[in-house]
């Protein structure tokens, strides 16, 4: 009988421990590093146009540059994909910011997120490493930090400066649609996808203009125009992931 | 006055002995893992996921039996298999120590653990792992609390702490409900955590999870009843009552048919039409490199041969025929872990278009991970066996007369 009311002191003392603990994680989660932005009116997309792709592969060497990425690491990867004739067909494969990305449902900590202009970020201060993203991207667009990538850069000077700070050993990173190009772009007041300053650099660097860029939420971007006039293709489409990556394919009537 | 004893080697002490050598060679690995990061492994972008993982799920699924048999005290109310629920909680916060111990290993950044508890994402099924991670550690720990503070050195040298711990059996009840939930929780949020992935086919299916947790229920207790058996053969500090550990090794004999049934209809819907993806993945498991370890490892050594010896009444009396039977169901379940997750990633879909082209990619681990990972496993093996030793796990008999004293400890407090 006598035990009761010392149960419900340690009841409530347990309570209130919990509740401190549980206070002190919303307070820091509050405070918490990522910023993810109020509503965007841009939603960004990119158009590559497989008959102009001639594989050259200058688009991972300045997005190489840029982003400061490893040599052993490639964020835009140019595959080749098929042969139209004798004629080679390349697939160059950024991140598909997918609107419905397996990789920001699977990250526990939300280091994977989305921006509300519906670029699929990486908050590198936040990931752990646990890399069940890679294991969850359909799109293999996702590579981990497995030694730290120290020394001078071989793509820079050549390919351009880096932009970004590199990632520490041990995270998981990935193509970013160069937010920080778009976003410095439009504090300047420029546009991106048509001023080369705020627009990818991978998109810059194509030498055959088979890159597009732009805000898909504009019907007067040029990457809204070629959508509504070219028949184009998503990969893996039957995943309903939704990337934000269109193509244009090589001949017309391959995916008629 | 120094009195010196005279130190008698027993066979315990050689064990003891080499546990501690392989666990300082896996604690070295460990540290070279530490060190220098994961480019001391064979793992790749393309298998992400290896050993450690295994291990992580293994000990995760083998640490069943505590929920399991606290449920059954606490629950239903079957008071007599509370020794048998000790030592399967004992088990249990060993078995997810040791997952965490692995987990440590396997995240690119061990320092950034914390963040798992800190940053929410709320759809991610490894968020929710983890809280059922931390949550039911939390409750194995409590659950244990007695059974240190049962023993007579606790008794003896600090008695009001030893008091303390006596008095959450108290909360016994609530305990084993909220184990039962969190463990079941977690063992089949870690099928669903490869069970909801549709970029890999052979994974992308709701009965992973059950299969998980279904395994777990078998495994679980098998290793709970192994591990007493064989303590009451070799230890004098196990007592052990065989009447006790009957029935539970019939259910585990008819579970394990329960869960060949699930399997058998698993494997033969994953048979019918091509998928690509699923159907690579299977043909690993049933003709590939994968081949041996699922149909003979897994099916026939891992689960029919034990389901036999454990229900056939000719074997179910044969000491020997049910070691070797829980420790084939024990092999089963880590086989099942390893080839769930292999069959998935070593499956590359590629997802160019107008082409349905996959690829196979290999893995072996490395040295460093199978040293590290071996002295994972030789850290719990060891802290059982002092457990054994040191706090009365194992002892089946004067339970009532044990059970009585402490509630007269409680009630006077």
């Amino acid at each position: 009988m006598e035990k009761k009311p010392v149960q419900r002191r340690d009841f409530l003392k347990a309570l209130a421990f919990g509740s401190a603990v549980f206070g002190g994680i919303r307070l820091v989660r509050s405070t918490s590093a990522s910023e993810r932005g109020e509503a965007s009116p841009y939603r960004w997309g990119m158009v590559i146009d497989q008959s102009k792709c001639t594989g050259c592969g200058n688009c991972t060497l300045a997005c190489r540059a840029h982003n400061d990425v490893s040599p052993e690491i490639s964020w835009n990867r140019v595959l080749e994909a098929a042969e139209v004739g004798d004629k080679p067909v390349f697939l160059p494969r950024p991140c598909m910011h997918c609107e419905n990305a397996p990789c920001v449902d699977a990250c526990m900590v939300g280091a994977s997120y989305h921006r509300s202009d519906g670029i699929v970020m990486m908050d590198y201060d936040k990931c752990i490493g646990c890399r069940y993203c890679e294991v969850a991207c359909p799109y293999g667009g996702r590579a981990f930090n497995w030694v730290e990538f120290t020394g001078p850069n071989p793509a820079v000077p050549e390919w351009g400066q880096p932009e970004v700070p590199r990632r520490p050993r041990g995270v998981v990173e990935k193509c970013s649609f160069c937010y920080h190009r778009i976003d410095r772009g439009l504090k300047l007041g420029l546009k991106p996808g048509v001023d080369a300053d705020a627009t990818p650099a991978c998109v810059v660097a194509c030498p055959m203009g088979a890159r597009m860029f732009g805000d898909l939420n504009d019907p007067a971007s040029e990457v809204s125009k070629v959508l509504k006039q070219h028949p184009y293709f998503q990969l893996r489409e039957d995943l309903g992931t939704s990337p934000r990556v269109f193509y244009l394919p090589p001949d017309e009537e391959v995916t008629a | 006055m120094i009195s010196i004893r005279r130190f008698k080697i027993q066979p315990v002490h050689l064990w003891i002995g080499f546990l501690l050598v392989v666990l300082a060679i896996g604690a070295v690995a460990y540290g070279i893992v530490l060190i220098k990061g994961l480019s001391v492994t064979n793992l790749t972008d393309l298998v992400p996921w290896g050993l450690w993982i295994t291990i992580d799920l293994s000990a995760i699924a083998l640490s069943a039996g505590a929920f399991l048999l606290c449920a059954v005290v606490y629950l239903l109310g079957l008071k007599r298999y509370e020794p048998v629920a000790r030592t399967a909680t004992f088990i249990g916060l060993i078995g997810y120590s040791m997952a965490i111990l692995t987990l440590l290993l396997d995240i690119g950044r061990p320092d950034r653990f914390w963040h798992a508890l800190v940053y929410w994402n709320t759809h991610s099924l490894l968020w929710e792992v983890s809280m059922c991670l931390t949550l039911y550690l939390c409750v194995l720990a409590l659950e244990t609390g007695p059974i240190i503070g049962r023993t007579q050195w606790m008794r003896d040298r600090f008695p009001w702490i030893s008091e303390k711990l006596m008095s959450i059996h108290h909360f016994a009840p609530i305990l084993a409900l909220i184990g039962l939930g969190l463990s079941m929780l977690h063992q089949s949020s870690l099928g669903a955590t490869y069970g909801v992935l549709k970029a890999r086919p052979i994974w992308y299916k709701p009965g992973l999870s059950v299969l998980f947790m279904f395994s777990a229920m078998v495994g679980g207790p098998a290793l709970t009843v192994l591990v007493t058996k064989v303590s009451g053969r070799l230890s004098s500090r196990a007592n052990i009552d065989e009447s006790l550990l009957e029935p539970i090794t019939r259910f585990i004999g008819w579970g394990l048919v329960g869960y060949i049934y699930f399997r058998f209809w698993d494997a033969l819907s994953m048979s019918y039409t091509y998928e690509p993806g699923r159907s690579e993945a299977l043909n690993l498991l049933t003709r590939g490199p994968l081949a041996f370890n699922f149909l003979v490892g897994e099916m026939l050594l891992g689960a029919i041969i034990p389901a036999i010896l454990l229900l056939v009444p000719r074997f179910r009396k044969s000491w020997i025929a049910q070691v070797i039977a829980l420790a084939l169901i024990v092999g089963g379940v880590v086989a099942f872990r390893w080839d769930v997750n292999m069959a998935g990633l070593l499956v590359i879909l590629t997802y160019l278009p107008q082409e349905i082209n996959t690829i196979y990619t290999t893995y072996f681990p490395s040295m460093i991970e199978i040293l590290s990972g071996i002295g994972v496993v030789a850290y719990g093996v060891l802290a059982i066996t002092l457990g054994i030793r040191y706090l009365n796990l194992i002892d089946h008999r004067q339970e009532e007369e044990a059970h009585k004293q402490e509630v007269i400890v409680a009630a006077t407090d």
